[in-house]
């Protein structure tokens, strides 16, 4: 199998399972409720509004005819019209998908910037004190839970200390005309990092752990016997030649991460009450805003299959053999 | 087929003996291991927490608990309201100050006496009656109460008890001198004491008289339920005159205070003030609300009523105003006496966002709701949904593994592509959305979590399987001509369970993060404790900002449970991986890395 159909296969497969998930959706929704618009007459819309939103949805329609134009507007980018807002879903997600993003993109780079390099240190000093504490360490990082160490960072810093902020992205009010000068700022930044780092700390173990594990097993390898025959020094041989080799399987997590936590730290974004995809899904469950949650979660999972479709690809690129064993990883 | 005997159910039995060992070898392994076998004592002794739970718990966790204490805050004019000190377990009563020494009459036929040498001392005297009334006049104590309880003491000598005419509550004494003393109690109860016997007067009313106070023997004033007030004068009582008659001046009034004969003050119920300016009464209006239960003055110009949820309101010689609390427990009553006064109670109080101690372990919520008993029970749910999602988990992961591993081509094909559909699913969102469309439950969340992680243990299984089907022993059973299911229950089981026993342990540490998560975002049942549950709790009361107690420990439960689940899963890994037992080395004095952390899910 060459290098272009592997590509073509893997992106066909993508788009093929988000068709499923779409469908999955499409029937959980109209199969425990078969009328959605019934929150609309509570939120107080106008009949023309009700009658509007029913046609654009095409609730007067079969079962199948709903469907496909559920499947049509999906295409079209119109994922109908929330509830809460009075307003089109999307445009509100992307600002939301851009405000998760401008979290969790810092916090895993900071996370995959700090973690492989540990994981190099403690499988150069295997079996001393410092590999059992990181170990030890990285398992209790790993199993607290992330709203846990959130509620207590923001306890101590931001209550008791009082040097970071509790909850938000900016201080309130303020203006920004786009999205881009809404972050380039220091009060964002300021605000950025306690929920940067209760992510990032989550985050650390895997890579810390995974850069390790490979270490160890490249240092098994013949190319590095030769080296060390070589008389290279141990600096050099671990950063150049060991180092360099285990980064592969980092570089692919780090791909399948970011997928994840769009959808998967929901609570941290709950937690610092930061203006997310995640906050604004658990908002919609709240106020019954069903277009809102079904499109966050059509965001979301669509986010996690194209990772995780980018980090096969990135891995067959790095890695060549992959594509010759044909599979998924 | 030429062998065709039926076999006995025992002889069939013994083809499951290969998966009873591979059962019992995971026990073994985990044994054998120092740190998994810390992570299986760890996870024990939560097993046995959850399942002793209502022996465990020392309070009901939905019970909010109160709180009884006898209290009272000193304060001096001019000063500063001081700190509120608990001097018994008994509310207070009455407090009578004299110069060398203070008697308190309190619940529980207790009585509490200060003099500067002693400090506080507790006495019982009339057990199981609330004693109501205490006062003391040079060497003479009289305490009252409940149902005609009477008791008087000379010289610090024994409490002797008296007799009295009517068997009823005695609510307020006051001593005149030596040999005269007056006493008001239920039922328009009036008693006059010579120095030897008690006289009832009659008072011409039948309400409940909750209080006296007298400023010379022949002048005094008694207040009592549904606004009575009765002028005391020459031995004979005279009903007041009212400036206007209003619904305030009907509500039972529970103590008053009368300074010079041109001015007293009355308060009761709604917050309720009435003064005396020699001639009339009349209506004193302020901005509280709740009952007040006892007033004094310190000066003619300052006077204070205190009442329930710790109100205080202060008289500046014209206006009543609120003065700033001190506590927020119910006050029963004010005293002052030359330089110095108490404000005495408390009723029972609901213990709100106590601080650990011997009694609450972890504090209270506050709502009074004792949080080691929550996070005790709270175990139970954690290990249910930890248990029961895992083993969803892995039923369905090593059966469909299983399926696609043995039969391959299409059917794996096909099984391996919903696997891939799965890998789409977030979890986090999609329980969200589950709850969305059904109600919160802690089903749902099992279901979540059963429904979207057999992912990782289908492709896991489903790999073991695929080298195992090529082995010589299942090609042997094939030509033998066993059935399909035979093979892959009797043959190929049997050495797919250690990998199952591990991703079991993994997907249990899993489902427990899982849950807590799920439930810390409200959409675990509200009726059921879990750690989740507490977190998301304080969370809303918005008190998890200042109350650590709340917050510190249901999150430690959850790591401790999780950190044992992993000891214990990374023990099992040498069941699967047996180049961990030490073979082949890869550098000297390296033991080859374990996978610690399992996979991201």
């Amino acid at each position: 199998m060459g290098k272009g159909e592997f590509i073509i296969k893997r992106i066909l497969q993508l788009l093929l399972t988000f068709f499923i998930i779409l469908t999955i959706l499409f029937f959980l929704f109209r199969l425990a409720l078969p009328d959605p618009t019934a929150g609309l007459v509570m939120a107080g819309l106008t009949v023309e509004e009700q009658e509007m939103v029913r046609a654009r949805f095409g609730l007067d329609k079969g079962l199948f005819e709903q469907y496909v134009i559920y499947l049509r507007n999906f295409v079209q980018g119109e994922l109908g019209l929330s509830f809460h807002y009075k307003a089109a879903v999307f445009p509100i997600l992307l600002e939301k998908l851009f405000n998760t993003m401008a979290l969790m993109i810092p916090a895993i780079a900071v996370s995959y910037i700090i973690g492989p390099l540990l994981g190099v240190l403690l499988s150069w000093k295997r079996g001393s004190k410092i590999e059992i504490t990181g170990i030890i360490g990285g398992l209790f990082l790993r199993s607290a839970p992330v709203f846990w160490t959130g509620m207590i960072f923001i306890m101590v810093f931001g209550i008791w200390w009082g040097i970071f902020p509790t909850s938000g992205m900016r201080t309130l009010p303020y203006e920004a005309t786009s999205n881009l000068a809404k972050i380039m700022t220091l009060d964002y930044l300021w605000h950025l990092f306690l929920p940067m780092l209760t992510i990032a700390i989550y985050y650390l173990g895997l890579p810390m752990l995974i850069m390790r594990n490979t270490m160890l097993e490249i240092m098994g390898e013949d190319f590095i016997e030769l080296c060390q025959a070589k008389g290279l020094s141990e600096r050099r041989i671990m950063y150049k030649h060991v180092a360099r080799n285990a980064l592969l399987p980092v570089v692919t997590q780090a791909a399948i991460t970011i997928g994840l936590a769009v959808g998967g730290q929901v609570v941290v974004e709950v937690v610092f009450s930061w203006p997310g995809l995640g906050r604004e899904m658990i908002q919609a469950v709240r106020t019954s805003d069903f277009p809102m949650a079904q499109g966050a979660f059509m965001m979301m999972a669509g986010l996690v299959l194209v990772m995780n479709t980018i980090a096969d690809l990135l891995y067959s690129y790095l890695d060549p053999r992959v594509v010759l064993k044909g599979g998924s990883r | 087929m030429a062998y065709t005997k039926k076999r006995s159910i025992t002889a069939r039995l013994k083809y499951f003996k290969p998966m009873l060992i591979a059962m019992t070898e995971p026990f073994k392994v985990i044994i054998s291991d120092p740190l998994g076998r810390i992570g299986g004592i760890v996870f024990f002794a939560i097993l046995l927490i959850a399942l002793f739970a209502p022996l465990l718990a020392t309070h009901d966790p939905n019970q909010m608990n109160e709180k009884i204490e006898g209290g009272l805050i000193p304060f001096a004019p001019g000063s500063d309201w001081q700190e509120y000190q608990v001097i018994g377990k008994s509310p207070l009563n009455d407090l009578f100050i004299t110069e060398d020494s203070i008697l308190a009459a309190a619940d529980n036929g207790l009585v509490y006496k200060y003099t500067a040498a002693t400090g506080w001392q507790e006495e019982e005297i009339a057990p199981g009656i609330n004693l109501l009334a205490a006062a003391t006049h040079d060497g003479l104590e009289i305490v009252a109460g409940e149902d005609g309880t009477l008791y008087l003491r000379k010289n610090e000598l024994n409490w002797h008890k008296q007799e009295i005419p009517k068997q009823v509550n005695i609510n307020d004494i006051a001593i005149i001198s030596s040999d005269l003393a007056y006493a008001v109690g239920n039922d328009g109860l009036f008693l006059s004491w010579n120095g030897a016997a008690w006289e009832e007067i009659d008072t011409g009313v039948n309400r409940h008289l909750r209080s006296l106070s007298f400023l010379h023997q022949n002048d005094g004033i008694v207040v009592g339920d549904r606004g009575t007030i009765l002028h005391y004068r020459d031995g004979e009582f005279q009903p007041p005159s009212f400036q206007s008659f209003t619904d305030a001046t009907f509500r039972d009034l529970f103590s008053v205070s009368y300074y010079k004969p041109e001015q007293a003050f009355a308060v009761g119920e709604r917050s309720t003030i009435i003064g005396y300016d020699g001639d009339n009464w009349r209506i004193m209006p302020n901005s509280e609300s709740r009952t007040l239960k006892g007033v004094t003055h310190v000066s003619q110009q300052e006077a204070y009523a205190v009442g329930l949820r710790g109100t205080v309101l202060g008289f500046d010689g014209t206006d009543w105003e609120t003065v700033p609390r001190v506590t927020r427990r119910d006050f029963r009553g004010i005293t002052f006496t030359g330089e110095q006064g108490f404000i005495y109670g408390v009723e029972p109080y609901i213990n709100e966002l106590a601080k650990p101690s011997g009694e609450h372990l972890f504090g209270t919520t506050h709502l009074g709701r004792d949080i080691w008993s929550q996070v005790i029970y709270g175990s139970r749910t954690a290990l249910m949904v930890g248990i029961l999602a895992a083993l969803v988990v892995n039923i369905l992961g090593v059966t469909i593994g299983l399926i696609a591993g043995y039969y391959r081509g299409v059917l794996d094909n096909l099984l391996m592509r919903i696997v891939d559909i799965m890998y789409g699913l977030p979890l986090e969102p999609f329980a969200i959305i589950l709850v969305l469309i059904f109600q919160p439950s802690i089903w749902i969340i099992i279901l979540a979590i059963g429904l979207l992680t057999w992912r990782t243990n289908a492709r896991i299984i489903r790999s073991q399987v695929l080298s195992i089907v090529e082995r010589p022993f299942v090609k042997a059973a094939r030509v033998a001509g066993a059935s399909d299911a035979r093979i892959m229950l009797v043959h190929i089981t049997p050495n797919i369970l250690p990998l199952a026993f591990l991703e079991l342990a993994v997907a249990m540490g899993y489902a427990i993060t899982a849950e807590a998560t799920l439930s810390f975002l409200g959409l675990g049942p509200p009726q059921i404790y879990s750690w989740g549950t507490i977190l998301h709790a304080a969370r809303l009361s918005g008190a998890w900002r200042t109350a650590w107690w709340w917050v510190i420990p249901p999150g430690l439960f959850i790591c401790i449970t999780v950190v044992s689940v992993f000891l214990i899963s990374r023990a099992l890994e040498v069941l699967t991986n047996p180049r961990l037992r030490g073979g082949r080395d890869i550098a000297p004095g390296y033991q080859k890395s374990k996978d610690l952390l399992p996979d991201e899910q």
